[in-house]
């Protein structure tokens, strides 16, 4: 079940969602980590998250912190810590809008 | 806090949530999906024969068509009588049989089929159950007319099965289950020439699907159209449910006009019309207004029941009239109606839209000392309560206990949790509680994400310009 105002934006701007949702050709280094050559950027985004937890990549002292292995380094731009707050928008990196 | 939607939808969806556990409370407030309880109660005996042809599909299996084809579908029954000798081959085989190869063939092919069974199997003696199994196909049959309905029909007659009402509420209703109303409309109009008038139950179903998924105009034309040519007129259960249908539509002008109807037709208005016009006003957010209709109720001597009261609490809780509606409960005990999940968290709401959340807290306390027992929808309601009013630490304890009970995040305390966490610099937890939604299947991932993602976002907007931690 969707909330009534995302409906709204849904069917306003059947774009917005898809760009979450559609599969898309991945970059090489993206394609490296997630072992995929297609993927939404919301799969994207939970194979990263999930990533962070099996890895116990967060910092013990903050926990909003996630001190990135090498592996994870190499798709969010080479950063040693990054904040958990900017992950969404470290992925849309990878995700440019497409042209039509 | 000034943002409107969450709170209006806080104050929805608990409502609809709550309903679905105490079935007693159906009929007036219940979105237009469900039906009313008199239809449903009165229908269970009338729609046996609806059923026979489902009941039949589980033994589908035993009995594989794979081709359409008629001479094929002969030599397998005849097979199937010469090799099953011992098994009982009873009437409900039949209809199997007959069913599963209709599933896949024509109408024509069927009844030809139908006609061998009988030949070759004298035991087998076709009733009525039979014929509503062809029924329900032709009416399956993704066409244009419903002329093949006609030919069942006739054929049914022609065996010595006259069609009666409840070959009508079959055809009706499986018409109307594929989106079928215009045919539905076109064959009881037909049948009711030839002297096949509805009853109320098939009647009010079909008016019930116009007034869901077609135009108001529709409706009355069909209710016009009955009345004139067949004399079939609509009764209390059909104005209510239209009174439901149009104060779902926020047509408060209809209903108004239907009221009118209602009493120059005879009817004097029951406890479920009242009760679905105080739902009318608080879908209308005119939720001020129920208390006026409960007043008229008392005059006209209609005694109020559990439903009455909690829409009236919810209409007062929601037009900000706390004070007035916790005097209710006083007046409920008064009148031996115990308070539900329903009232309690409609007055919940209430207090915490007024920000006396902890007074909220405090009631459910107090519910649960009488022995009521909360739901999640409750819970959802303090959660969103707490976060509004800047008891994160009270909502966290709240949110661990909801994590314990599995209980499922609705949409509005979510994002209002998400965002309060976040507001806290709290991030992981936020992340920890979108798993919590993905994982409890409370939400799709898509709504989830997108929660966080634009949280995420005004944070890092807030953070630029210092507002935030």
């Amino acid at each position: 079940m969707l909330p009534q105002r995302m409906k709204q934006v849904i069917t306003d701007n059947p774009k917005k969602l898809s760009d979450l949702i559609d599969l898309v050709n991945l970059p090489s280094t993206l394609r490296e980590f997630m072992g995929l050559s297609q993927t939404s950027r919301l799969g994207c985004f939970k194979r990263v998250w999930s990533y962070i937890k099996e890895n116990n990549l967060q910092d013990p002292n903050n926990k909003n912190l996630v001190n990135c292995d090498e592996k994870l380094k190499r798709i969010l731009l080479g950063k040693s810590q990054v904040e958990l707050a900017e992950l969404p928008m470290l992925i849309k990196l990878h995700f440019p809008k497409q042209q039509k | 806090m000034g943002k409107f939607p969450p709170s209006l939808r806080g104050a929805k969806l608990p409502f609809n949530t709550l309903m679905e556990k105490s079935p007693s409370q159906r009929p007036p407030q219940t979105s237009s999906e469900k039906p009313p309880y008199w239809v449903t109660s009165k229908k269970n005996p009338k729609r046996k024969p609806t059923k026979i042809p489902s009941e039949i599909v589980p033994q589908m299996p035993s009995i594989p068509f794979n081709s359409s084809t008629l001479s094929e579908a002969k030599s397998l029954f005849n097979q199937l009588i010469s090799t099953q000798k011992k098994t009982p081959f009873d009437l409900k085989f039949c209809n199997s049989v007959l069913q599963s190869f209709s599933s896949t063939a024509t109408l024509q092919d069927s009844i030809f089929f139908l006609n061998h069974m009988i030949k070759t199997h004298p035991s087998f003696s076709p009733d009525s159950s039979t014929y509503n199994v062809l029924l329900v196909q032709a009416c399956k049959a993704q066409e244009f007319s419903i002329s093949s309905v006609h030919q069942v029909l006739n054929y049914m007659s022609s065996q010595g099965f006259t069609p009666n009402k409840v070959s009508t509420d079959v055809a009706v209703r499986t018409l109307c289950s594929c989106g079928r109303e215009e045919d539905a409309i076109e064959l009881v109009k037909n049948l009711s020439g030839k002297n096949l008038i509805p009853d109320s139950y098939t009647y009010n179903f079909l008016v019930r699907q116009l007034v869901k998924n077609r135009e108001l105009s529709t409706v009355n034309s069909f209710i016009k159209e009955m009345r004139e040519g067949f004399d079939v007129k609509p009764d209390l259960v059909t104005y209510t449910i239209m009174i439901d249908n149009v104060c779902n539509r926020k047509n408060l002008r209809e209903a108004t006009r239907l009221l009118g109807i209602l009493s120059e037709e005879g009817y004097k208005p029951d406890c479920y019309v009242y009760n679905t016009l105080m739902k009318g006003h608080c879908m209308l957010n005119q939720s001020g207004e129920v208390l006026d209709v409960y007043k008229k109720m008392k005059e006209e001597g209609v005694e109020p029941d559990l439903v009455t009261y909690n829409t009236l609490i919810y209409g007062l809780s929601k037009s900000g009239r706390v004070k007035e509606a916790k005097k209710f409960l006083g007046v409920m005990a008064e009148t031996g109606h115990f308070p539900d999940a329903v009232t309690y968290t409609s007055l919940m709401n209430g207090m915490c839209r007024e920000g006396d959340a902890l007074g909220a807290l405090a009631l459910l306390g107090e519910m649960e000392a009488k022995g009521c027992s909360p739901n999640s929808c409750t819970y959802n309601t303090l959660l969103h309560g707490l976060c509004k009013a800047r008891l994160l630490d009270k909502g966290i304890e709240l949110y661990k206990v909801m994590q314990e009970c599995d209980m499922k995040l609705e949409t509005g305390s979510y994002g209002t949790f998400v965002r309060a966490l976040c507001r806290h610099g709290r991030v992981a937890e936020a992340y920890e509680v979108f798993d919590y939604a993905v994982e409890s299947k409370s939400l799709t991932d898509v709504a989830a994400y997108s929660t966080l993602e634009s949280t995420l976002k005004w944070l890092k907007k807030a953070r630029e310009q210092g507002l935030a931690v």
